[in-house]
């Protein structure tokens, strides 16, 4: 089986969820003998294959901005310009290779980033369409004003495809209430983690993700407030970046914690497993989140997690605390919780790496490969 | 002959209310802030209503209908007995109906249905049987003379502490941990002390009590009479058949035929002539011991372990019992009745289960029965809980 999978980020250029599961998903996917030809945008760090099956294709010229919509209008246009002709660039590049090695047996897109290039493939050649949603419009806007010109993208490119992948039944939902799209096309598949290591710990409280109103950082400081006093040398870092940022820092001030938060902006792929590793607890306050790859990543290095209650991973995963991410005070109480109770964190850590287990790229791939073989 | 002895188990722990860390040392009255007695009342009038009335009534009409020959045994805890008095004294009347056909026995055992029997020394376990043992003279005018551990946990230092109390005979699973190749249809006696045991005969009670609605299962859908032939199938003199009380209705659900089962039950074991009924103290006075069982470590009736890992499994789990326990000396020593009658009702063993990380079929039990989301929240409301009563004794 030969696979056109059309992505937009991979490591190591990365910004988000999207990159690691294209990453596990392609070096498993090959692992089992399907080929895999990768397209994305050409970047300045060079992403590489050592398996034959997995191909990385890079088109393009320019440099393209990350997964993120920028907030500045002017640069968004610029941005959506890129995406459009990314896309463009890809169908090319896509049919020039089908000329010269052969057919593909199905189109893969992520996201609406590659939904357009996934259905004029589709319509053009008639290769079967399959679309992985990773987060919906609704998702990225925190469910505050979304954008009816993505939503309407993520629409057709869902109702063009022939099957669905949601990365939680959560979002599932969220596919079949506000899309619209026939339940049974859509199949959900976990996602995944290679496991990172366990460093020595440090009293230190982690929140770790794009500093945007989906991913609730200003809950994550409310609760830093309340923890603060019963918990004297616990430290709170925020690592990541985003539009957010100036906000976040603001609400430190103001909440009087300044000196007990650490803002490190964005972090490297070492310093970010250094980080997971060394810290006590991670916190994922998301205000919508689909999946959560950053958790599983937390609790892969041993770290005690607490998660939003709607996450994607808090529907499929046991040895985590889940919190509504709007209830700072529960999320206080589990915070001082674990850093009081000993037992607590070493059980938590010890049965989340146990089942953490379960949660392999192989898996995904298998899953995925059973999408492809209804299809093909 | 062969002889049937059915017993039921008759409990309802006083669940906690949510409880914070950042509500430790704040407040004056713990009896209403540890126990969420809305919540309490909300499942003991819901299981009344599904399962403790409606099954009473049927027993007490078997009982009459096959004019004594249907015999069983219950043990109430005394959590449950103050769940009655406070919220349904007509449910208490029932029980003493039934005792008043003399077709019933009733069972001795820890008034908080506690690990209390698994402390450094035995006092406060002996404590809470003598609890017990008043509660059910006040209420039947009876003093048991078989007793039964929580869970039906046995060990040989339970035995002995048992015997010594002058109990004839104690109950516990028939695993093949202590019975290996031997029959649990039979009397043993423990190596240390002349005291009778019976054994639970797991595989029968739990197709009753577990497999009884599963669909999967080759014995379903299970009748009574499919039920009796097993049974008179068996060979032995003695069936223990030790079911939750909660089994009907509640676990299976009216839905599932449960009650048409059990209606049907004595009727097609009596219609064989080598079986009868016993009640558990009439199973000792007739039956002798035919061998020697020796337990050294604790066994029970819970999970697929069949050992005290159910409650002391993990680290969560052993903090909160040392804890317990080193609370329960304070309060001693401080000899206030209000606290210590606090301290009694958190020695309830559900506490300590639903802290339970253990997985697969073990785990989805655990989960059913737990009033929180998950072991870890179970342990930070019950920590936090210990934490407040610890501050309170200075």
């Amino acid at each position: 089986m030969k696979i056109a999978m059309i992505g937009w980020e991979y490591p190591p250029f990365k910004a988000g969820g999207l990159a690691t599961h294209c990453y596990g998903l392609t070096r498993s996917l090959a692992g089992k003998n399907i080929k895999v030809d990768f397209y994305m945008p050409k970047t300045k760090q060079k992403a590489t294959s050592d398996n034959p099956n997995l191909r990385i294709i890079e088109v393009g010229e320019t440099e393209i901005y990350p997964y993120d919509c920028p907030v500045d209008k002017e640069l968004a246009g610029f941005f959506y310009d890129a995406v459009y002709r990314y896309n463009d660039i890809v169908v090319a590049k896509v049919q020039e290779n089908i000329r010269k090695y052969g057919a593909y047996d199905a189109i893969h897109c992520h996201d609406w980033l590659t939904m357009r290039a996934g259905i004029i493939l589709k319509e053009k050649k008639g290769i079967p369409l399959v679309i992985t949603i990773h987060s919906t419009e609704y998702d990225r806007a925190g469910w505050i004003y979304p954008n009816q010109w993505f939503i309407d993208m993520e629409r057709h490119g869902m109702e063009k495809a022939n099957k669905v992948i949601a990365v939680s039944h959560f979002t599932k939902r969220v596919i079949v209430e506000k899309y619209g799209i026939n339940p049974d096309k859509i199949d959900v598949v976990h996602n995944a983690v290679y496991p990172i290591s366990e460093g020595q710990k440090q009293e230190i409280v982690l929140f770790l993700g794009r500093l945007t109103i989906q991913k609730g950082a200003e809950f994550f400081l409310r609760a830093a407030q309340k923890v603060k006093d019963h918990e004297p040398d616990a430290r709170f870092v925020i690592a990541g970046s985003g539009d957010m940022l100036p906000r976040l820092i603001d609400q430190a001030i103001s909440l009087g914690i300044s000196d007990r938060v650490i803002f490190t902006g964005r972090l490297t792929e070492d310093e970010v497993k250094h980080i997971y590793g060394i810290s006590s607890i991670y916190v994922m306050p998301s205000v919508s989140e689909p999946f959560g790859i950053t958790a599983l990543e937390a609790i892969s290095a041993g770290t005690p997690t607490i998660v939003s209650k709607t996450a994607g991973i808090a529907e499929t995963f046991k040895n985590c605390l889940k919190v509504d991410f709007w209830d700072t005070d529960e999320m206080a109480n589990k915070i001082v919780s674990l850093l009081k109770y000993d037992p607590l964190r070493r059980t938590i850590s010890k049965e989340g790496k146990r089942e953490i287990n379960l949660f392999t790229w192989d898996r995904v791939a298998e899953q995925t490969m059973d999408v492809y073989n209804r299809i093909v | 002959m062969t002889s049937v002895c059915l017993y039921f188990e008759v409990h309802q722990p006083t669940r906690l209310n949510h409880f914070s860390v950042f509500n430790v040392g704040k407040n004056n009255d713990p009896l209403s802030t540890y126990f969420n007695h809305e919540l309490n009342y909300w499942i003991f009038e819901k299981v009344a209503k599904k399962c403790y009335i409606p099954t009473n009534k049927l027993l007490l009409d078997l009982i009459n209908k096959f004019d004594g020959k249907f015999r069983i045994s219950f043990s109430l805890t005394g959590t449950f007995v103050e769940y009655c008095e406070k919220y349904i004294p007509s449910l208490l009347d029932s029980f003493r109906d039934l005792f008043a056909t003399g077709a019933v026995d009733l069972i001795e055992e820890t008034y908080f249905h506690s690990l209390s029997s698994l402390y450094d020394d035995l006092d406060e376990f002996e404590e809470q049987i003598k609890m017990h043992n008043k509660m059910i003279k006040r209420i039947f005018n009876y003093k048991p003379r078989i007793f039964r551990n929580t869970e039906a946990i046995f060990d040989n230092r339970i035995a002995k502490k048992v015997s010594e109390m002058g109990y004839r005979g104690i109950l516990t699973e028939g695993t093949e941990k202590i019975l290996d190749w031997r029959s649990p249809n039979y009397i043993y006696k423990p190596v240390n002390v002349d005291i009778k045991v019976l054994l639970r005969n797991y595989t029968l009670s739990d197709d009753v009590g577990f497999r009884f609605s599963a669909r999967g299962w080759p014995g379903y859908p299970l009748t009574a009479d499919k039920y009796a032939y097993w049974l008179a199938s068996c060979e032995g003199d003695l069936i223990n058949l030790f079911i939750d009380y909660e089994t009907f209705g509640e676990h299976h659900w009216i839905e599932t035929g449960i009650f048409d089962f059990l209606d049907h039950l004595p009727r097609e074991i009596l219609k064989y002539n080598h079986l009868d009924f016993v009640t558990v103290s009439e199973a000792t006075e007739r039956y002798e011991p035919i061998g020697d069982i020796d337990v050294p470590w604790a066994i029970s009736w819970a999970d697929a372990d069949r050992d005290v890992s159910t409650w002391l499994g993990n680290n969560m789990q052993t903090a909160c019992f040392n804890e317990l326990k080193d609370i329960g000396r304070k309060i001693k020593e401080k000899k206030d009745k209000n606290l210590l009658y606090i301290w009694r009702l958190l020695q309830t063993s559900d506490h300590l289960y639903y802290l339970s990380t253990k997985g697969m079929e073990d785990g989805d039990v655990h989960a059913y029965f737990s009033p929180y989301s998950g072991p870890y929240e179970g342990f930070i409301n019950y920590m936090n809980i210990l934490q407040d009563l610890k501050q309170r004794l200075g």
